[in-house]
């Protein structure tokens, strides 16, 4: 089998145009995808795309301002010209009023969506994947966070906001709300010397409530995700490349020249999978190796988040030997082999089209992002996207068994669609 | 040594191979001639194990081999008619490829490269690739690669297709020079009826599938004993000269070549007077006369009716 690799190898290393495709052909294309479409993005989102956030306010601002305000008129410590100037200071900046009508302002309502809903209908929403988030005002939030900065009382109350799963969209609301937040805490911070109030819950839902400091994850761009995405599809055409090989193989008769040696029919199979292997393992680290040189998109990553990213790629890799083992015992079943490249290049384009590698996944269709995660490219990305901003190795182990499951199917399915002697069309 | 027994094949509907019995003793070297579509490649792609038979068997020293290939595997080199060779890699990274592939040594796979390519006389471009050889080139490289296991039989399926005559006379000695030098069996096919005439001590002829006849090239040839060739060199042809040469009741068969028409005929009469005749009620001037000995050529024809090249 040994000598059916290297050969595969050795053919793949004598094409040049393969290899400059394979390589540098994805990075040239993450490096223009990642120019044009972060342009794209932030300058056509708030034309085109509507962001939708949920405003669930269980706080109740005129009970807790009543209340504060006869806590601090009772107060004996405080002089009675700083009371005035206080409760005058909080009615004309009460947090949630000041929340609510900054994002409902005109600057954010020409691309984000806040609609005010229960607790109920916003979860309802936001499964739904009619929402992308919801922001909750808990029940005595003004009240304690009032009594915390100017009195010094009590214990810093959190927003919660709460998303189904972590996007690029999530994140820019997340990043919208996080800015105003300390705009306001500076605010509040320079009238009354207090401390910052924490704005660092992000709960992502169902199926157990992840939750998980935003202090911890890093931002994902889509720099980083057309690293990923090209990564995983270009080893797509890797596979069919190797597989496709087999036509030459047929037309030139140099299958037929094996086919009547000894050497075990399977050899021939096994050969294609594990070159498959190799340069589809070889390419994606590649893609990722350059794209970080090119574009810096791994900047400031640990040692650990590398190895995970490798894993990640062996792992795909392998689920992509695979299906090229799969396309190669199609191949020499097909009685016209020159219709192979069209057959595998709709079945690429069905793949990355569903496994979000041509456009961000978050534009698709929730049910089509479901069906995208059960292709090995869509897995692959997802698993990547998440590593990259949590880098959580709890995150791999499924996709990875996933994966290793998809491989082991593959190679079955390709052993049994191995034409057996005579069947070779 | 090998033989077939009533080995036919079948695509569907269509019978490509029937019947076909052959056999093929040590050190013998025996042709299979036949047109294009005779059923020849077929033949031979069940003898190598590529296809198996729809019926019939092929015997190795009188066990069957259609079950198990393997030991016919071991003993058998095949040239495909095609250059079954990689194009993107060197002569001698395909001998080394198909050499391990054929399960040469490793002590000895060094070794059996430099020596077939000695043999087909391209040790100095070893390190090139095949896609830079020539035709002629590229015939030897795929008869170089058939030979590494030193195989006791050898079957060559057409490997002069396309190629100039120098590297098709290297290609014959090659040939010639195994089956005497090294007692290598043979198996050649080819509708170049010459190389076959050079090469073989039997031959059998296929059409449509079927082994029409067989036989040592005397004992072919002798089917056309009681016939003659009278190669009739004219200055021009008319239908109507043809036509009464035909009408002759002892011609068999006349054909146009380049300059003129070849007749066979019974060798009962003497038609020269007839054809001296003839010319002159047409015109013609009959500018040479040439009797000629049958050749294999001559006895397909017969047979089919056809020629080799059709």
């Amino acid at each position: 089998m040994l000598t059916f690799l290297k050969k595969d190898l050795l053919l793949f290393w004598r094409d040049r145009k393969e290899v400059s495709i394979v390589i540098i052909l994805p990075l040239i294309l993450v490096v223009i995808l990642s120019f044009s479409m972060s342009g794209l993005f932030n300058n056509g989102l708030g034309e085109n795309d509507d962001l939708s956030l949920g405003l669930v306010i269980e706080d109740n601002q005129d009970e807790a301002m009543a209340e504060f305000e006869s806590t601090v008129k009772q107060s004996p410590s405080i002089p009675e010209e700083e009371k005035r100037a206080l409760l005058s200071h909080v009615q004309e900046a009460s947090p949630v009023a000041m929340l609510t009508d900054f994002l409902k302002s005109p600057d954010l309502e020409s691309w984000m969506t806040v609609q005010t809903m229960s607790r109920s209908a916003a979860e309802e929403s936001i499964d739904n994947g009619d929402l992308n988030a919801m922001l909750v005002i808990p029940e005595n939030y003004t009240a304690q966070l009032l009594k915390n900065i100017y009195l010094d009382d009590g214990t810093e109350p959190s927003l919660s906001f709460v998303a189904k799963e972590t996007a690029v969209e999530v994140d820019m609301i997340h990043d919208v709300i996080q800015g105003f937040l300390d705009t306001m805490n500076l605010q509040y911070a320079l009238f009354a010397s207090g401390s910052e109030m924490d704005f660092a819950q992000v709960k992502l839902p169902e199926g157990g409530m992840e939750t998980i400091e935003d202090k911890q994850s890093f931002t994902f761009t889509l720099d980083q995700y057309f690293a990923f995405s090209m990564g995983a599809l270009f080893v797509l055409f890797m596979a069919s490349t190797v597989a496709s090989r087999t036509v030459v193989e047929k037309r030139e008769h140099t299958f037929h020249r094996i086919a009547i040696t000894n050497t075990p029919a399977l050899h021939f199979l096994f050969g294609k999978t594990f070159a498959t292997f190799i340069l589809a393992c070889l390419q994606i680290l590649l893609i990722f190796i350059g794209s970080h040189v090119i574009l810096g998109v791994f900047e400031d990553r640990s040692l650990t988040f590398w190895g995970g990213l490798f894993f990640v790629a062996a792992i795909y890799s392998f689920a992509m030997a695979g299906l090229s083992a799969i396309m190669t015992s199609i191949t020499l079943r097909l009685k016209n082999p020159e219709a192979v490249d069209g057959i595998f290049l709709i079945i690429i384009m069905v793949f990355g089209m569903i496994g979000g590698n041509f456009v961000p996944i978050y534009v698709l269709p929730n049910w089509l992002q479901q069906i995208g995660e059960w292709t090995p490219n869509g897995l692959t990305l997802a698993v990547l996207m998440e590593w990259f901003q949590f880098e959580d190795i709890s995150l791999l182990w499924m996709p990875a068994s996933v994966l290793l499951v998809i491989t082991l199917i593959a190679i079955t399915i390709s052993i049994i669609l191995y034409p057996k002697r005579g069947e070779t069309s | 040594m090998i033989e077939t027994v009533r080995l036919s094949k079948a695509f569907k509907e269509k019978v490509v191979v029937e019947d076909v019995n052959l056999y093929l003793d040590q050190g013998e070297s025996v042709g299979l001639l036949g047109p294009n579509g005779a059923g020849k490649s077929t033949t031979i792609s069940m003898i190598s194990s590529l296809l198996k038979p729809t019926s019939g068997d092929v015997k190795l020293d009188g066990q069957s081999v259609i079950r198990d290939p393997s030991k016919i595997r071991k003993v058998l080199g095949v040239v495909p008619q095609e250059i079954a060779l990689y194009q993107e890699l060197s002569a001698y990274e395909n001998l080394k490829f198909f050499g391990r592939i054929y399960r040469v040594p490793k002590d000895q796979l060094e070794s059996r490269i430099q020596e077939t390519l000695q043999m087909v006389g391209l040790q100095d471009r070893q390190k090139d690739p095949i896609k830079t050889f020539s035709g002629g080139m590229k015939r030897r490289i795929n008869i170089a690669t058939a030979l590494l296991h030193s195989p006791k039989i050898l079957i060559l399926d057409e490997p002069t297709v396309g190629i100039d005559p120098q590297s098709r006379n290297y290609i014959l000695e090659m040939v010639r020079q195994l089956n005497v030098q090294k007692g290598t069996t043979v198996l050649y096919t080819s509708h170049y009826m010459e190389e076959v005439e050079q090469l073989c001590h039997r031959v059998y002829i296929m059409d449509h599938g079927r082994v029409i006849a067989s036989g040592s090239q005397s004992e072919l040839l002798s089917i056309l004993s009681n016939e003659d060739t009278i190669k009739v060199q004219v200055n021009q042809l008319t239908d109507a000269f043809i036509t009464a040469i035909r009408n002759i009741d002892v011609v068999r068969r006349v054909e146009e070549t380049g300059d003129g028409i070849k007749i066979i005929v019974q060798k009962s009469r003497n038609i020269i007077s007839d054809l001296v005749k003839l010319a002159e009620q047409e015109n013609i001037q009959i500018l040479n006369f040439q009797m000629e000995n049958p050749s294999l050529e001559d006895v397909f024809l017969h047979l089919t009716g056809r020629t080799l090249r059709n």
